[in-house]
């Protein structure tokens, strides 16, 4: 049995679909089979919520009188970059306020940054922008300072390069004392292993060979509408996979895009990472439509069947030769519980499963409702026959 | 408790008030107005009984200000939590955990020894010290304000 986008929708349409969420789809296709699943199924909805470092905010100001061009600005103190067209700026995830002491007070708290603003302005706060520039003939100001708040933007856009991993790293410390990352506090011995995936919720897990999700997929992105502008920034498409074709390591990743103004603070939080820096907490959902059986299967996939890599952060993550210690499943993760090279070690996630169901439950409504219709991908991301493999770097100075 | 007031409010009588409708005593053990003009108290209700206490904070809260019960050094900010869990890897009381049905984090307050490990676990400011609370200004963590 085989369906098109274009039937789903127009099932949508008569209220005649089936929507679940990939957490109600698991008992489905474990209970009746992958071929009735996806006779009865018309689409999983499938969601994440967690630190998303590359992340960033592109805004237009509107033009002062008279105009300017501005070559620096801060929004309550973060540092945006001005380098494109004359109002234009970019504000980072991870960029820090200006006056942060970073890791000079080891660990640093980082309290405030790129992430906590553009929380601010989903909140509806106003933020204060500063700006300067050198004057032109055609652009004379050279200072500015005001209140801005959503509102008053002509554009504010989520330009992510680099959301929604695939799966992810379990972090532990094999070191001698406790250390600092963007997975966490990690104490050494090891003293707790920490993990960051939505596992059997998380939208790329869901459609491991990427035949659904694809550029120019419609997403969920904290709360909005948006699209999948195409693979992110070190999508890894070629790892080893399962035999279910699950992938062990990090693998995918989505470049998104949304429109700010049309987010809800529930799903976009800034984070503070203790001794690493700011971040910024998404919400993330993607619809999967249930084309055939094989995406019934996928979709249908166990927390005991996805497996994990576990790394060591105090020595092979910072020195790039982060070969995986052993692989646990997300079934154990979840447990509390695993085990790393023979001692009992106590799990915590830092993606929010709550959060991820919250989004998945959200996602479901809006298609219900008619608010959200599916897409055809404008073009397939590479898949795991590209070859494509993110390289370090290698240092020729 | 700490007792956070608007700048609308700081220079409006609210606590002598409360003490004189509710027959409770009042020990401010710190106090301070912020340079956003907000003001915020630390103080211990020695007595009134529950009800002349329960009838104050009520009358606090529709006053407009914000009433917050630390639990020992630590203040749980529900608001803030997302749910992920770090935490939880830290806590050796049990006292957050993840509830096993709906994974959101609960804060289970007799359980807490007060260790604080969590406070740098936690990345939205969830759970935070009383002081951090204290030298908090502003609903924004921007430090500008």
């Amino acid at each position: 049995m085989a369906r098109s986008i274009a039937e789903i929708n127009d099932r949508i349409r008569r209220g005649k679909a089936v929507v679940v969420t990939a957490a109600e789809m698991k008992p489905i296709v474990a209970g009746k089979g992958a071929a009735a699943a996806a006779r009865d199924v018309d689409v999983v909805t499938t969601g994440t919520f967690s630190p998303m470092c590359s992340s960033a905010l592109l805004i237009n100001l509107g033009h002062s009188t008279p105009r300017m061009k501005i070559r620096k600005a801060w929004l309550n103190g973060v540092p945006a970059h001005a380098g494109l067209a004359a109002v234009d700026l970019l504000l980072g995830a991870t960029e820090l306020h200006e006056e942060d002491p970073d890791n000079r007070v080891y660990p640093g708290a980082f309290r405030y940054g790129g992430g906590h603003v553009i929380e601010d302005l989903v909140r509806g706060r106003d933020v204060e922008l500063r700006a300067l520039g050198y004057g032109t003939d055609c652009y004379p100001r050279r200072e500015l300072r005001t209140l801005v708040g959503l509102s008053d933007l002509n554009t504010a856009s989520l330009l992510d390069p680099r959301n929604c991993c695939q799966n992810y790293n379990v972090a532990v410390n094999m070191g001698s004392r406790t250390i600092y990352t963007y997975m966490g506090v990690l104490r050494p011995g090891p003293g707790n292993a920490n993990y960051c995936s939505a596992g059997g919720l998380s939208p790329l897990l869901n459609d491991p060979f990427y035949r659904t999700i694809g550029i120019g997929t419609r997403v969920f992105v904290g709360g909005a509408a948006g699209f999948v502008v195409g693979p992110g920034t070190q999508h890894s498409p070629c790892e080893p996979r399962t035999g279910k074709g699950v992938p062990t390591g990090g693998a995918g990743t989505l470049s998104l895009t949304a429109d700010l103004r049309r987010m809800s603070p529930e799903f976009v939080r800034g984070v503070s990472v203790t001794g690493y820096g700011v971040s910024l907490a998404l919400g993330i959902g993607i619809p999967i439509p249930i084309l055939d059986e094989e995406l019934a299967a996928s979709t249908g996939v166990g927390e005991e069947e996805i497996l994990a890599p576990v790394i060591d952060y105090s020595r092979d993550y910072p020195g790039n030769r982060a070969e995986p210690m052993c692989h646990v499943t997300y079934a154990q993760l979840r447990s509390g519980w695993i085990e790393v090279g023979g001692k009992r070690v106590r799990t915590a996630p830092l993606s929010s499963l709550s959060g991820a169901a919250r989004v998945a439950a959200a996602l479901r409504r809006m298609i219900l409702e008619g608010s959200f219709e599916l897409t055809n991908p404008v073009e397939k991301l590479p898949g795991a026959e590209s070859g494509i493999e993110p390289r370090p770097l290698r240092i020729r100075l | 408790m700490i007792l956070t007031f608007p700048g609308s409010l700081v220079d409006k009588p609210v606590v002598s008030r409360a003490i004189r409708l509710f027959g409770i005593e009042f020990n401010i053990l710190r106090a301070s107005v912020t340079p956003s003009e907000e003001g915020r108290i630390l103080a211990i209700v020695s007595s009134g009984g529950e009800e002349g206490i329960e009838a104050s904070l009520d009358y606090f809260r529709q006053a407009g200000v914000g009433v917050v019960l630390p639990v020992r050094n630590l203040v749980w900010n529900e608001d803030k939590c997302i749910s992920c869990g770090a935490c939880t890897g830290h806590c050796p009381s049990g006292a957050l955990a993840l509830d096993g049905g709906t994974a959101e984090v609960v804060f289970t307050a007799g359980k807490c020894i007060a260790c604080e490990l969590c406070i740098p676990a936690c990345g939205y400011g969830a759970v935070e010290s009383v002081e951090g609370l204290l030298d908090r200004t502003g609903g924004s963590r921007w430090p500008g304000r």
